[in-house]
């Protein structure tokens, strides 16, 4: 190392006079002794990481955030004649191709050609799929003649069909014709939407309760026929037991299903006839529209008032459409119940074994070997832990417990199949390497003299783990599950086998006994991102809400984190109190 | 061979059918749903993705009678919709391909009769361009020539470039970038049966996971062509003409696949595990009354796809055992 300065080349500086020679030195040290380069070096590694990231951040931000914001409709009128109506969403520059060109009028040849045979395109979302088919379309400057932006043009988000874009031709409120009027439109469709929510509250809640018990007792007896036989006397006592309360839950479900049709039938005396830009009408109930705005009128205080009680829709309500629009609410609430599931079942298998690793186990070659395993764990892809936790989790030990628990819902699987319980048993199996790793660190890292120090004292060699080595370890542990937390919440690829599914409007929780529901598939946010990007019917209308989705999840996955450090931090000043 | 006879009975039953108009409607001698009581519990569809967001649309509407109902749909390609209902972990495995004789095979064993399957929707599998691309028609020999190895359509020569499909100008030098689905997918399936004459793909096919995502990557590749279920198609790409056995030309429309003159269309099934010797539970039965019910066919309007008539409804409401 000290020879580095005296390259040959230099050799007549270093057998000069000491004094010069100092000068010298210093003049013609080797750059990668100063350190600079690898200075430099390093700095640019870190900007580009962070230029990487953070361009990532303000691309989904930028993105995400837009979305929900109201757009204008414009009115194209047509080379052709035809007129359409729509949200430009995107233009692009395009060389017009020469079968295109010939077919143009004269004029709109000289146009492109003054282009130097390129043209302009935008893309309009025209909606309406009920009536076109389609619900963009791309218009070129040529084809254009005249564009305006009328006032009397609204946009209708849907609950079916997704939006149309048109003109209130006139209201039938109660049953009887009314002349628009915004105000009016305005205050009926909110009662409307009460009443939505009514008939909602009747099919999902009292309804759903009565199906609920329905079900059970239908199990009841089919439980009571697999135990004791078909004639036996103790099944058709159960039999009979139960049909006289099928019959009366039957009785309770033709009450609310003539209340629904009553209040069905009022829902009906309230409508809106629209019509598209073509002329075309469409009857519409008030009560199926979920939101409209008169998209070229729209104040400032407008706009931001539809913006945010469109964010509230994503993040409070279910998914329509295929999941293509709506909120996302359970997704959110799967994702957040699976991350915090596998950290009840990771916590405290990754603690205990790195406690025996580190603490109890004698160090030879078969801890070395034990650490080796656990550390190339965390190097198994994890579509590997996806298969075995279908195979062995669902199929056999789920099957298992249908098998002995659930034999009179057979042949429908009920712990057999993916699930909550499954999914998140699956990626505490694909974390735990992660936190026994920061769990054995922090353990190493907490001094010898503590632990002596208590071990002079008396205590015994538990006590010292529990009281001195333990709180000293914790703010480490507390890491190693932050990190396992993040890769588990972002992880999609195993939860497609074992309980991620594209739909599944029930919660894992709800009011029914035993309240929180293990088996249950769930919807989760990454899983959500590839579906709508990557299934949907309308990869067009899909796009947005990918950007949506994604945002939200680095939110929750942020928020999540976020949570744990605080804790971390907490603890950190907690257990730090007075040192010798 | 067995998707020739599932045809066959699909053109019979439409020729009952009035005509067709351009404009896609449920036929208007399906009744509409009317809701029983006491159906709820749960169900598990797990199968074809190219019939993911019909099944969705169908378990929403289902759900609006039966709000008790939990329906939940995995959707990763038709072939594991067998496995699935062999194991037991679903109930309906939707297929966008008829079953195959060892998959049929293996369920047998397991239960000792065959597993029946109802026909949901029909699909018309659109030939998919970028929207810039001139080129209308395309027949299945030239579709044959551009997507296999094999070229068991007869043709003479592999095509590479746009010149060789019959374009001109600009076109004539641009090499073709061929999409296609994943082999698990049962559009590959089909597609490999009927435009490729049972051959093989060309090594050089991208294969995609998804149906959007053939339509994504021919949207952004002018060079582009793919299959894919038509209603996924979406502005930034063009669904070319086929020619049928007809020799002529026709688009992808519900109209031209009924009379199966659009070569490429094919009926959606749902494969359900029915023994034949109890009544089917209200839960599935309901189910599958509702798909055929006008509701449940204007459902496949939304989902892009084509309804069917009475005369397929009824035959296989009957061989479930449902027709009152």
């Amino acid at each position: 190392m000290h020879d580095t300065p005296l390259q040959p080349a230099r050799g007549a500086a270093a057998q000069a006079p000491a004094t010069s020679g100092r000068r010298l030195l210093r003049l013609t040290a080797d750059l990668s002794a100063t350190g600079e380069p690898a200075l430099w070096a390093l700095g640019g590694a870190l900007a580009f990481g962070v230029i990487l990231i953070a361009g990532f951040l303000f691309m989904i931000s930028l993105n995400g955030i837009v979305t929900f914001w109201p757009k204008p409709i414009e009115r194209v009128e047509l080379a052709s004649g035809q007129v359409i109506a729509g949200e430009p969403t995107r233009a692009g520059r395009y060389r017009v191709g020469q079968d295109v060109l010939a077919k143009l009028s004269g004029e709109q040849r000289a146009m492109v050609q003054a282009q130097d045979g390129y043209a302009d395109r935008t893309l309009y979302k025209t909606a309406n799929f009920d009536l076109y088919g389609d619900d963009f379309r791309w218009v070129s400057d040529y084809e254009r003649k005249n564009v305006t932006a009328p006032n009397d043009f609204y946009l209708f988000e849907r609950q079916q069909w997704g939006t149309f874009v048109g003109r209130i031709k006139h209201l039938a409120i109660d049953g009887k014709p009314a002349a628009f009027d915004y105000r009016l439109m305005q205050r009926e469709q909110s009662a409307a939407r009460k009443r939505f929510a009514q008939i909602r509250q009747i099919e999902r809640g009292d309804i759903g309760a009565v199906n609920y018990q329905l079900d059970q007792q239908r199990l009841a007896i089919r439980k009571a026929v697999l135990r004791h036989g078909e004639d036996s006397p103790q099944a058709k006592a159960v039999a009979a037991r139960a049909q006289s309360r099928i019959a009366e839950l039957n009785k309770t479900f033709a009450g609310l299903q003539e209340r629904l049709k009553e209040i069905r039938a009022h829902d009906q005396r309230y409508k809106a006839t629209l019509e598209e830009v073509g002329g075309r009408t469409v009857d519409l109930e008030l009560s199926q529209i979920v939101r409209f705005y008169p998209a070229n009128e729209l104040s400032m205080i407008d706009k931001i008032g539809i913006y945010l009680s469109r964010w509230w829709e994503f993040l409070s309500s279910e998914p329509r459409e295929a999941n293509t629009q709506g909120g996302v609410l359970p997704a959110i609430f799967g994702t957040v119940a699976m991350t915090l599931l596998m950290v009840v079942f990771v916590a405290p298998f990754g603690v205990i074994t790195a406690l025996y690793l580190r603490e109890y186990a004698r160090q030879g070659r078969l801890t070395s070997i034990v650490r080796i395993s656990v550390n190339n764990l965390a190097g198994v892809p994890s579509i590997v832990y996806g298969v075995f936790g279908l195979g062995f989790f669902a199929y056999t030990l789920g099957g298992g417990i249908d098998a002995l628990f659930y034999p009179e819902r057979l042949p429908n699987p009920t712990f057999g199949t993916g699930g909550v319980l499954w999914a998140s048993l699956t990626l505490a199996l694909l974390t735990v390497p992660v936190v026994i790793v920061a769990t054995e660190e922090a353990l190493a890292a907490v001094p010898r003299s503590m632990r002596e120090g208590s071990l002079a004292c008396g205590a015994s060699k538990w006590q010292t783990i529990r009281n001195v080595v333990l709180p000293k370890a914790l703010p480490g542990i507390m890491t190693g599950m932050i990190l396992a937390m993040a890769r588990g919440a972002g992880e999609v690829a195993p939860l497609m086998l074992v309980g991620v599914v594209k739909l599944a409007p029930a919660l894992p929780v709800d009011g029914f006994f035993p309240f929180l529901h293990l088996e249950r598939s769930f919807m989760h946010l990454g899983f959500h991102i590839f579906d709508v990007g990557f299934q949907s019917r309308n990869s067009e209308a899909g796009k947005p809400m990918v950007f949506v989705t994604t945002l939200l999840l680095l939110a929750l996955i942020v928020a999540m984190n976020a949570g744990a450090i605080y804790i971390r931090n907490r603890l950190k000043r907690k257990y730090s109190g007075p040192q010798f | 061979m067995k998707a020739k006879t599932y045809f066959t009975a699909l053109t019979a039953g439409l020729a009952l059918a009035t005509a067709a108009s351009a404009q896609q409607k449920v036929d208007p001698a399906l009744a509409s749903y009317k809701p029983v009581s006491g159906v709820s519990g749960n169900l598990t569809s797990i199968g074809s993705d190219t019939l993911n967001n019909l099944m969705t649309y169908w378990a929403e509407g289902y759900r609006k009678f039966y709000p008790n109902v939990n329906i939940q749909i995995q959707g990763a390609g038709s072939g594991t919709a067998p496995p699935a209902l062999v194991q037991g972990t679903a109930q309906f495995g939707p297929m966008s391909r008829p079953m195959r004789g060892t998959e049929i095979e293996g369920f047998e064993k397991r239960f000792g009769y065959k597993p029946i399957a109802i026909r949901g929707a029909i699909d018309a599998l659109g030939v998919f361009v970028h929207k810039d691309n001139p080129v209308t028609c395309l027949s299945l020999q030239q579709l044959d020539a551009i997507f296999s190895s094999t070229r068991a359509g007869g043709a003479k020569a592999a095509i590479t470039t746009w010149g060789q499909a019959g374009l001109k100008g600009e076109w004539a030098k641009r090499p073709i970038s061929k999409y296609g689905r994943n082999s698990a997918s049962g559009t590959y399936g089909y597609f490999k049966e009927v435009a490729l004459f049972g051959g093989d793909y060309a090594a050089d096919v991208r294969e995609q996971p998804g149906s959007s995502t053939v339509i994504q990557g021919v949207a952004a590749d002018i060079n582009g062509i793919g299959y894919s279920g038509v209603g996924y198609g979406t502005a930034d790409v063009k669904a070319v003409q086929v020619s049928g056995p007809d020799g002529k030309c026709h688009p992808p429309s519900g109209q031209a696949a009924a009379s199966g003159n659009y070569p490429i269309a094919r009926f959606l099934y749902i494969y359900v595990n029915r023994n034949p010797n109890q009544a089917m539970e209200p839960l599935r039965g309901e189910f599958v009354r509702y798909v055929y019910s006008q509701q449940g066919q204007a459902d496949v309007i939304r989902a892009g796809f084509f309804p069917l008539v009475k005369a397929i409804a009824d035959q296989d409401l009957k061989a479930f055992g449902l027709l009152k």
